[in-house]
């Protein structure tokens, strides 16, 4: 699209005023002595034309400089904004895009926020049918990988550059004479899309003997696989978490690390929505291994080692299929489960019970026969088209992935064609990947990065491309969401660097017509329906196609015989011990399989249970940890965490790695995170973590027993975690119930708080209570605990929105990390005898608070800033002047929150691993720093190509803040401006400048926006309708150290849980006592409201 | 009648005998003699080591601040959510330091304590250079340092008004005052000395450069009765001052809302802690010095020993105001204010955190340094015996000061550490920058008293000859003799 120029000026009218009589006179002299008096260049500004080359120059040197690259363009096919956007591009005024972001089997609709050009923010669709907007952590931080400086650049023919034009040409030939297709195979990574579909199918048709292999070192596609099985046709499960009362998942962590979780958790939370004290709630349970997020939200949690969850499942099973069902195998898997019983009967009741309303859900990590245990668990408790429902799906085809590496190393394979993924890092070790690869002729690649799959001079390949993938906001696309619906992918910006697609390759490859994506994928959507130009747009502007969505399967029909002959292939494993661990394979809450390592936001993204960053560790339980004399706890030196380093061998395979001990992990049982360690990676990646992957083999996928620790006797390795501290000290900080208490007495959060200090009476009126009144609105944020599961979608949003900087793992290893929002976690254990307590170590129950600035209205960090840098403002915010700032950092000591963050260093302009390194003493590019800084002080001190792409993705609208000034959340008050800008502007004389909830005006922040739960809602207190205001009004709200009378403005919804009574774990109160529920406990009642004295 | 051997002559009962305030019945000339002869005398060996040890050292102070400025913050040891470390703590402890000179030579001049005239003029010296050192940190600890003015209220294009409701704010203005009024008073209390020194001086330089700052002192009566008033004005208004420096300093804390900052009871202990450490630090500078400077018959072992006394009474403040701290955190009944107190200083992994079945606080070491140094150290003062061994002072008074910089430790960064929300706790450790940055201080300290010493009387001449017998036209050895008569 050409850049519409701004409207023409108007033309002059009334007086018109001159400097000086030459002026006025317009002589040439008085041009001259422009020309004199300012600097060279300034007169090209009054020449329109010269001006225009000016800019133009100066803004692809500004973006792209000494990148070699072709500059930062807009695609020059005709893309659609937004509808609440101005067709018209205004200069400053950000456009807003409908994309997708595709995952392995779905996708999530997106706009995307582009401001001059640079794609800058991501959020969710929110008029997408099946979403509310959210989205997940590693959807909100795929934007920092688009400005990635260490990204595959150029085209390489072993490892040297070559052209794009070439490699095209080169793909022709090859495809011209590749035959019947034999010896040629392509290596994808899952996708969704209906372009690639067509394509494939195309090329399958030209080359028929050719081998397609769909690899996925994490596949997520076991609940497909085993519904397809049981229904007898290629359908899809999706549950609908908010129809399903009792919900029971068996190592399945649908809220982290499952495929779509932002949806799986918005609709888990819809059931979980408490506004009065007679709404319903779910329930869930949990069976698993890890602590995991699921694990953390649910009602009841039991923990065996992963050899022991079948077993578990099948007990589950005994106790809820019908006894037709019912074989003699299934008792004997279940027979070791029986000491559990105590916990999976009255489970299975309650999952009975509610037939209909209940749901039963497997994590990818199971094996098929589980899923297919569970699908007929769901199938027998009616919770088909209740619960769950199915619709149908492509059907996977294709050679599998160790088919494939027989092939190349039998030499069947002499042409092998890689799009995406990285084997030659995540393949099972058993495959030995990197030679199989080798062994073909002929290797195309396709990959977003320079990394292990890329050439290397010691494979011995004969001749290896390696193509720089393109960012999915540089690229034209489709893909179909988890329901099926088909959505655009479109580029906001022309590839970077010269960024090829997959389905370029493929069409290139086919020599088809046409061949470039756009027209691909416009042609696709003619195939789906889209005849005409105007449908075209509208599925552009809309970001979906409606009614699109795959066909449900109306009465499907389940086909027991597949369960039965799937169980007899599963052999129960022994319970393991110290010395024969088991080992659990998991997706990284951050890396995924490894593919985000290179993103700095990820890396810095607290992991949401171990609170761990820019690393990974070997999980294992205190007990275990005990046993095996590596119990690292207490081995905390300066707050930092030097744990021991190990040695784990399994299966004759070894790896080094840092202990970590994560309460609530089974027993025996060690827990590996898959994506770090990566040997050739960018700088962000280098050095982080230990690869898992080489302990995986074809048949230990997800879990290996037999595992074994060596103590190194090495604590020199250091950890950075960002929440060092684990109890809440019997503190009310985060304040929860049980249902039964709340229905009881409803307000019981504000019965928990210390007793309140006396009000007493004012010398003086407060000034802030009088600007009260004169503000427009009164801005107020409520968090509903209830609704928070801790998946740190937030804290990625606020980053992105806020230019919140990110500061290296040693940074935070000292606690100077950035964040503006953080996701505060406590364990909680009973209180008791110290074997209680230390039992509990072992069960705890745990919690999750976002923490952010509370907004005080006597905010206690204002009255000790000398300078006047931190005030209220009379809207209620608590507003930062970075530029007023001078460091002195009284504030962050008086805010009882602690939720303000310092620029220790100048994070934004140096490399992370100098920041110690004086500029003074320091040469970037081969220059002296200070000699740069005298030349020109607003460069950075990062090298160039890292200063130019960082500065791409900054938020122009928030100021980047510099060394030595103290920054928090504004409650984004750049939208809070933005939107009040707009209401003036549409407002003219009708005065209507307020914003209000029900015109749609006001504005969302960063986290309530990502917030797939809603946990998150901000708006106008002062306004009655609000739905801030109602939640405000709930009985369960209150705000945190109310007693210190800081009056937040951001008040928290308290937590309920809803145990059932006849669990074993069932207590009366949930765990995390405060003191004052432990002397209510004592005394038997929390139903008095004790407050009072206090002012409210 | 009344017979003359009835008569019983009673004599006068026995004058408890005072300990003189100059040894060995010394007269003015050779006071003159002797404290000038430490200028006039040739520089001694050790005085050219120091001098060249505290240089060095005082280049490193210099370097660590162009260090920090260019760099960020960051190279100190402060973090997250402990905001300020060693520099806010050298501040408090500097400026502590700097108040017995004040004291000395104001409140006692007040309280007409004769004592002070041998040691208020060095105890003063070292006030200004103690305050130096100390308003070196505030400035340096802000982030950007270059922008250190906006806390003046300087009028400016930028509308940039420092905010008065922060006790930072009032440090400005406290510090600031305090500075100047001890150099005024100091200077002022040099002049007759400095012109003691022009008259004696033999070079030309020296005649020129003490002349100038005798500011045309000729000895005159109308001098001295002006001098003995603008003296006594300037003690009276630095007396205030005294009172006041500290308490501000402290308000930085207490007007807070931390647990263990807190505190309505700051203001009193913070003065007499101040109190306490500076009569530590004038002890352990004065006792080599007489020593080394053969004034041992102007610094007597009397003086010594009521400069413990004083020690020994602010020290029991102090301690005083410790066990009240602990008191009213176990009697407010606050959890967060008894967390602190108890959970957080006191639990050592020995004795309390066994007793009340607790975790060890991070830095109870830390804080038992500044219980032993600070409340049980100067009991050693109620021993004659210990106050008159120049060595046990000396070691003592080092104890002092260590305990001084400690109590400001535990006070800064134990109750920034764990405070409200768990989730924030911390920990804070040092760098080696922080450590530098410290000791070089000491460079600049000692720099600075070590050219005092050279260059400037270190002794009231003139004052110091006043408290002498023969000042006195009452006593048998003073007044002017005429003949035999008095």
């Amino acid at each position: 699209m050409k850049t519409i120029p701004p409207p023409c000026p108007e033309p002059e009218v009334g007086p018109k005023y001159w400097r000086s009589l030459e002026q006025l006179a317009d002589t040439p002299e008085f041009h001259q002595w422009v020309e004199r008096e300012f600097p060279s260049g300034a007169s090209e500004f009054t020449d329109p034309v010269s001006r225009r080359n000016f800019v133009k120059v100066m803004s692809a040197s500004f973006l792209l400089a000494g990148l070699g690259a072709t500059g930062c363009r807009r695609p020059t096919e005709k893309i659609y904004p937004f509808a609440k956007m101005p067709l018209n591009y205004t200069y400053g005024v950000p456009q807003y895009f409908a994309t997708a972001m595709p995952s392995r089997r779905g996708a999530t609709p997106l706009i995307v926020k582009s401001s001059e050009g640079r794609p800058i923010k991501i959020e969710g669709n929110p008029d997408f049918p099946d979403g509310n907007g959210g989205t997940d952590h590693i959807t909100q931080a795929s934007v920092l990988s688009l400005y990635d400086p260490d990204r595959a650049m150029r085209v390489r023919r072993n490892g040297s550059g070559d052209s794009r034009a070439a490699i095209l040409d080169f793909l022709q030939s090859l495809g011209k004479s590749a035959g019947d297709g034999t010896g040629l195979a392509f290596l994808l990574e899952q996708s969704s899309s209906p372009s690639r579909d067509r394509l494939q199918q195309a090329l399958t048709e030209k080359f028929p003997k050719a081998q397609w292999c769909l690899y996925e070192p994490v596949d997520l596609d076991a609940g497909r696989q085993a519904a397809s099985l049981a229904y007898g046709s290629s359908v899809e499960p999706s549950y609908k978490l908010d129809q399903a009362q009792v919900i029971v998942s068996v190592d399945c962590d649908f809220i982290g690390s499952e495929q779509d979780a932002h949806g799986h958790i918005q609709r888990f939370t819809d059931g979980r929505t408490l506004n009065g004290k007679d709404d319903p709630m779910n329930r869930l349970y949990t069976v698993e291994s890890l602590f995991t997020l699921t694990g953390l939200n649910s009602d009841h949690r039991l923990r065996v080692p992963p050899s022991m969850i079948v077993a578990v499942l099948a007990r589950l099973a005994l106790n809820v299929l019908k006894s037709s069902d019912i074989d003699q195998k299934l008792r004997e898997l279940a027979a070791p489960a029986e000491s559990h019983d105590a916990w999976i009967v009255p489970c299975a009741k309650d999952l009975v019970a509610n037939a209909g309303k209940s749901l039963v859900l497997a994590g990818y990590r199971l094996p098929l026969a589980a899923h297919l245990l569970v699908t007929a668990m769901n199938d027998s408790l009616g919770a088909v088209n209740q619960t769950v429902e199915f619709h149908e799906a492509p059907k996977a085809t294709g050679t599998t992935f160790p088919d494939l590496a027989a092939a190349l190393n039998a030499g069947h394979v002499q042409t092998l064609i890689i799009l995406g993924g990285n084997p030659a890092y995540n393949a099972p070790v058993d495959l030995n990947w990197p030679q199989a690869q080798a062994k073909a002729k002929t290797v195309v690649r396709l990959g977003y990065y320079e990394d292990e799959t890329s050439w290397n001079a010691a494979s011995h390949v004969d001749t290896q491309w390696d193509l720089p993938m393109a960012h999915y906001l540089e690229s034209w696309g489709d893909v179909r969401t988890a329901d099926g619906t088909v959505a655009p992918i479109q580029p906001l910006i022309d590839p970077l660097f010269g960024g090829i697609t997959e389905l370029e390759v493929l069409a290139a490859f086919g020599a088809m017509t046409p061949a470039s994506p756009y027209e691909i994928v416009r042609e696709t959507f003619r195939t789906l329906g889209g005849k005409s130009d105007d449908d075209w747009g509208k599925f552009l502007h809309d970001g979906f196609l409606a009614g699109s969505a795959a066909a449900k399967a109306a009465s499907p029909q389940h086909n027991p015989a597949e369960l039965a002959s799937a169980i007899n292939g599963l052999k129960a494993s022994p319970a393991p011990t110290k010395d024969s661990l088991d080992v659990v394979f998991y997706r990284d809450a951050k890396m995924d399989d490894g593919r985000n390592n290179n993103n700095g936001w990820l890396q810095e993204l607290p992991d949401p249970i171990t609170k761990l960053t820019w690393d990974n560790a070997i999980l294992l339980s205190p007990v275990t940890a005990q046993a095996l004399g590596v119990f690292t706890n207490r081995n905390v030196q300066n707050q930092k965490f030097f744990n021991y380093r190990v040695e784990l061998t399994v299966n004759g395979r070894t790896i080094t790695g840092p202990i970590w001990v994560q309460p609530g992990l089974a027993d025996n049982t060690v827990g590996l995170a898959l994506g770090y360690g990566r040997e050739k990676t960018g700088r962000v990646g280098t050095g982080t973590g230990f690869n898992a992957y080489k302990l995986r083999t074809t048949d230990t996928l997800y879990f290996a027993s037999g595992a074994t620790v060596k103590d190194l006797h090495d604590n020199s390795y250091e950890l950075a975690t960002t929440q060092s501290h684990w109890s809440m000290e019997g503190r009310p900080v985060v304040r929860e119930a049980n249902l039964a208490q709340y229905r009881k007495n409803p307000a019981f959060a504000k019965s928990m708080r210390p007793e309140m200090p006396p009000l007493n009476l004012p010398l003086y009126p407060n000034p802030l209570d009088t600007t009260k009144k004169n503000g427009l609105h009164q801005w107020g944020m409520s968090i509903d605990l209830n609704r928070c599961v801790g998946c740190s979608a937030c804290m990625i949003a606020c980053q992105s929105e806020n230019n919140v900087p990110i500061v290296g793992k040693e940074m935070v290893g000292k606690s100077r990390e950035m964040h503006w929002i953080r996701i505060d976690r406590y364990y909680s254990t009973p209180l008791g005898t110290s074997d209680e307590k230390e039992k509990g170590m072992e069960e705890p129950q745990a919690v999750v608070q976002p923490m952010l600035c509370q907004h005080c209205e006597a905010a206690p960090c204002e009255n000790v800033c000398p300078v006047n840098a931190t005030s209220h403002d009379d809207e209620g915010l608590n507003v930062m002047t970075y530029n007023r700032c001078v460091g002195t950092r009284y504030c962050s000591n008086n805010c009882p929150y602690k939720v303000r963050r310092f620029n220790f260093f100048d994070y934004n302009r140096r490399p992370l691993n100098h920041l110690y390194k004086s500029p003074l003493v320091t040469v970037t590019d081969g220059e002296w720093e200070l000699l740069r800084w005298l030349k020109n002080p607003d460069k950075g001190n990062l090298p160039e190509d890292e200063w130019q792409l960082s500065r791409l993705v900054k938020n122009p609208d928030v100021t980047v803040r510099m060394r030595g000034v103290m920054e928090k959340c504004s409650l984004c008050l750049q939208r809070i401006e933005q939107a009040k800008i707009a209401a003036k502007v549409k407002a003219r004389d009708s005065g209507d400048i307020r914003l209000s909830e029900a015109k749609g005006t006001v504005p969302k922040t960063a986290c309530q926006q990502a917030c797939p739960a809603g946990a998150i809602v901000f708006g106008d207190i002062s306004d009655p309708k609000s739905t801030v205001t109602k939640l405000k009004a709930q009985e369960r709200t209150y705000q945190v150290l109310d007693f210190l009378l800081t009056k937040p403005r951001t008040t928290y919804l308290a937590r309920v849980r809803n145990p059932n009574q006849d669990m074993p774990d069932y207590k009366e109160l949930p765990m995390p006592y405060t003191t004052k529920e432990y002397d209510s406990a004592k005394s038997g009642s929390l139903e008095e409201e004790t407050s009072g004295k206090g002012e409210e | 009648m009344l017979e003359v051997d009835q008569i019983k002559v009673q004599a006068a009962p026995a004058e408890l005998e005072r300990i003189p305030l100059v040894g060995n019945q010394r007269g003015p000339g050779w006071l003159s003699d002797r404290i000038a002869s430490v200028i006039e005398g040739e520089t001694p060996g050790w005085w050219k080591i120091c001098f060249a040890i505290s240089l060095t050292m005082m280049t490193v102070c210099f370097g660590m601040i162009l260090y920090l400025m260019s760099t960020g913050v960051g190279v100190w040891g402060v973090t997250h959510p402990v905001m300020w470390g060693w520099a806010i703590v050298n501040f408090v402890w500097w400026i502590g330091i700097g108040h017995a000179g004040t004291l000395i030579s104001a409140i006692l001049f007040l309280l007409r304590q004769r004592w002070r005239t041998s040691i208020n003029r060095a105890a003063e010296a070292m006030t200004i250079f103690a305050v130096m050192c100390a308003g070196i940190f505030p400035l340096i600890h802000i982030g950007r340092i270059w922008y250190g003015w906006w806390l003046f209220p300087i009028p400016n294009s930028n509308s940039i008004w420092p905010q008065f409701r922060s006790p930072l704010m009032w440090d400005v203005f406290a510090v600031s005052t305090y500075f100047t009024v001890s150099v005024l008073f100091w200077y002022m209390g040099l002049i007759p000395d400095l012109a003691v020194m022009r008259d004696r001086a033999k070079t030309k330089i020296r005649k020129i450069g003490y002349g100038l700052f005798a500011l045309g002192w000729r000895g005159s009566n109308r001098h001295w009765s002006n001098y003995e008033k603008a003296y006594l004005i300037l003690a009276g208004l630095s007396t205030p001052l005294v009172l006041s420096v500290h308490s501000i300093v402290s308000l930085d804390f207490s007007v807070s809302q931390l647990p263990g900052w807190h505190t309505t009871i700051f203001p009193p202990y913070f003065v007499a802690g101040a109190v306490y450490s500076g009569f530590g630090m004038v002890l352990t500078l004065l006792i080599p010095l007489r020593r080394m400077l053969h004034l041992e018959e102007i610094i007597t072992v009397r003086h010594v020993e009521l400069m413990c006394k004083v020690t020994l009474a602010t020290g029991s403040i102090v301690g005083y105001a410790y066990l009240m701290e602990f008191f009213i955190a176990w009697y407010s009944g606050n959890p967060y204010e008894r967390f602190m107190f108890f959970h957080n200083r006191a639990a050592d992994p020995f004795i309390v955190a066994p007793l009340l079945h607790i975790r060890p606080a991070p830095y109870w070491w830390a804080f038992w340094i500044m219980w032993s140094c600070n409340v049980m150290v100067p009991q050693f003062f109620w021993f004659k015996k210990v106050r008159t061994s120049m060595l046990a002072v000396f070691v003592l008074s080092i104890l002092v000061n260590v305990g001084m910089w400690f109590e400001r430790f535990v006070i800064v960064v134990l109750s920034l550490q764990r405070e409200f929300i768990p989730s924030n706790w911390g920990y804070y450790a040092p760098s080696p920058v922080d450590v530098l940055q410290y000791l070089g201080t000491f460079g600049l300290f000692f720099t600075f008293f070590l050219l005092f010493i050279r260059y400037i009387p270190l002794v009231a001449i003139a004052e110091v000859k006043g408290v002498t017998p023969q000042a006195d036209a009452h006593h048998p050895l003073g007044g002017a003799k005429i003949g035999d008569k008095h």
